[in-house]
């Protein structure tokens, strides 16, 4: 099978994995990082949304093999102040969609570090919440620091 | 499966070519798109804006942040997908993605699969074509196909020049592409003449991250007032005028789609 070399959060994996197969899959079966979630598996959701070199990418629609980037995924955002932002804010119903929202957001704070409720809904719009915390999610990216 | 990423466009030797991927991978994993061989072309082909002249491998993200490039495409990068999209997506990739009809992407036997009737005529076709729609019904989803055709933008390919309109041609029973691009050919560059102003408004079923219902680009270029439309034929439609619109074949379920292309022209037009 194809050999595969990915970087992770700052650690690199040395993989085999077939060219077909995406970064997604790759990240939770072959990696064993599973905070990654795969909902739609098409590109309309934003659940499996994960870094290459910081820009917030479908991995459920990359091939694992033409990715040359660092990855940075939910389990990389560990200490970030945004996940004790969104329990502040109590931003996590079923949690299903909270990887791919923080994964999101971290990238733009880091880009804009004090966004708008305009800057948060135009760059946030590719992460969908089936359970509709959008408000929290605001809430939790507008205090982010505090 | 295999993937080549060849360092030079001498190197290219057939394979399905593949940019961002974002069209690619969902088609190949449908059995849509059929592959021995990728061949990932990020390598060859240009990326960035220089001048009036646009690398199709800049991103649609690269794009929506540029004060080089006229304000229609900005807007209508701007307004396409979502920003994970936006950030994978190319330009090149965008102008030929396929047809969002769910008959054709649940692989029904339709005309654009070389089968014998469009499904959409006679079934669900609410988000279809209002013009040229007789023989397949699909609305062309690319909001930047529409700018660029108001824009009247030019393509550079590996065999050739053309003029935006030419990269798309109606599927018939004879020939089932929409698009005139030949087997192995790579579009290159966008090159864009002086604009003197331009717009690009869209209508959606919300107001971020969709797929245009109607998409309405206009621009004077050279003295001339020029509109381009997506999501309202098979392929990026010019439309002549406003009162073009009147000679509309909308199906019963694509009437409404007349009355919002209208009023976006109008509205486009006052902001021009
Ligand atoms: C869920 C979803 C929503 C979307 N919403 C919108 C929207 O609202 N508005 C809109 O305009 N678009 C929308 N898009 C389309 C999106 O912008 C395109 O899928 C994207 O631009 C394709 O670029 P890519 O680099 O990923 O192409 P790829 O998937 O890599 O390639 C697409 C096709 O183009 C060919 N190709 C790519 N580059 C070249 C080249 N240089 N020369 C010759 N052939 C080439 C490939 O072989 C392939 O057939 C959406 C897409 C998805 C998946
Ligand atoms: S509209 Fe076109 S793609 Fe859709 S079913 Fe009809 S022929 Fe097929
Ligand atoms: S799982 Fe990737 S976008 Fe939905
Ligand atoms: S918390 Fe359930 S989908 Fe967002």
């Amino acid at each position: 099978m194809p050999e595969l070399s990915l970087t992770v959060n700052e650690h690199r994996y040395e993989v085999e994995a077939p060219i077909e197969m995406s970064l997604a899959h790759v990240l939770r079966e072959v990696v064993g990082l599973t905070g990654t979630k795969i909902a739609c598996n098409e590109g309309h959701c934003g659940a499996c949304t994960v870094q290459v070199d910081g820009m917030p990418t479908l991995s459920c629609i990359t091939l694992a093999h033409t990715v040359s980037g660092e990855i940075t995924t939910i389990e990389g955002l560990r200490d970030h102040p945004l996940i004790d932002a969104f329990v502040r804010a109590d931003a996590v119903q079923c949690g299903f969609c909270t990887p791919g929202q923080v994964v999101s957001a971290a990238a733009l704070v880091a880009a804009n570090p004090s966004p708008t409720i305009d800057d948060i809904r135009h760059t946030m719009a590719g992460n969908i919440c089936r359970c509709g915390t959008y408000p929290r999610i605001e809430e939790a990216i507008l205090h982010w620091r505090d | 499966m295999e993937l080549l990423r060849p360092s030079s466009l001498d190197d290219l030797n057939g394979g399905l070519m593949i940019h961002g991927g974002t069209e690619v991978v969902p088609l190949l994993r449908d059995g849509i798109l059929k592959a021995d061989t990728l061949v990932d072309i990020r390598g060859i082909v240009p990326r960035g804006v220089k001048g009036n002249r646009i690398g199709v491998g800049t991103t649609l993200a690269e794009l929506e942040g540029s004060t080089a490039i006229p304000e229609a495409l900005r807007e209508a990068c701007r307004l396409a997908a979502s920003p994970q999209l936006r950030n994978m997506s190319s330009i090149g990739g965008n102008l030929l993605q396929s047809t969002r009809c769910w008959y054709w992407r649940l692989k029904y036997p339709c005309h654009l699969h070389g089968g014998d009737r469009c499904h959409a005529r006679e079934g669900e076709h609410r988000e279809h074509a209002i013009f040229a729609n007789d023989y397949c019904a699909s609305a062309h989803p690319s909001d930047v196909a529409a700018a660029l055709l108001a824009l009247d933008a030019r393509l550079h390919t590996t065999k050739r020049e053309l003029p935006i309109a030419d990269l798309y041609r109606l599927p018939d029973e004879a020939d089932r592409h929409v698009t005139t691009l030949e087997p192995g050919e790579v579009i290159l560059e966008l090159e864009l003449p002086a604009v003197e102003a331009s717009v690009y408004l869209k209508a959606m079923d919300r107001q971020r991250w969709a797929f245009p219902q109607v998409g309405v680009a206009a621009a004077r270029v050279a003295g001339e007032v020029r509109l381009g439309l997506a999501g309202v034929a098979p392929i990026p439609w010019l439309l002549t005028g406003p009162e073009a619109l009147d000679a509309a074949t909308p199906l019963p379920r694509t009437a409404w789609k007349v009355d919002v292309a209208r009023a976006l022209v109008r509205r486009a037009l006052d902001r021009l």
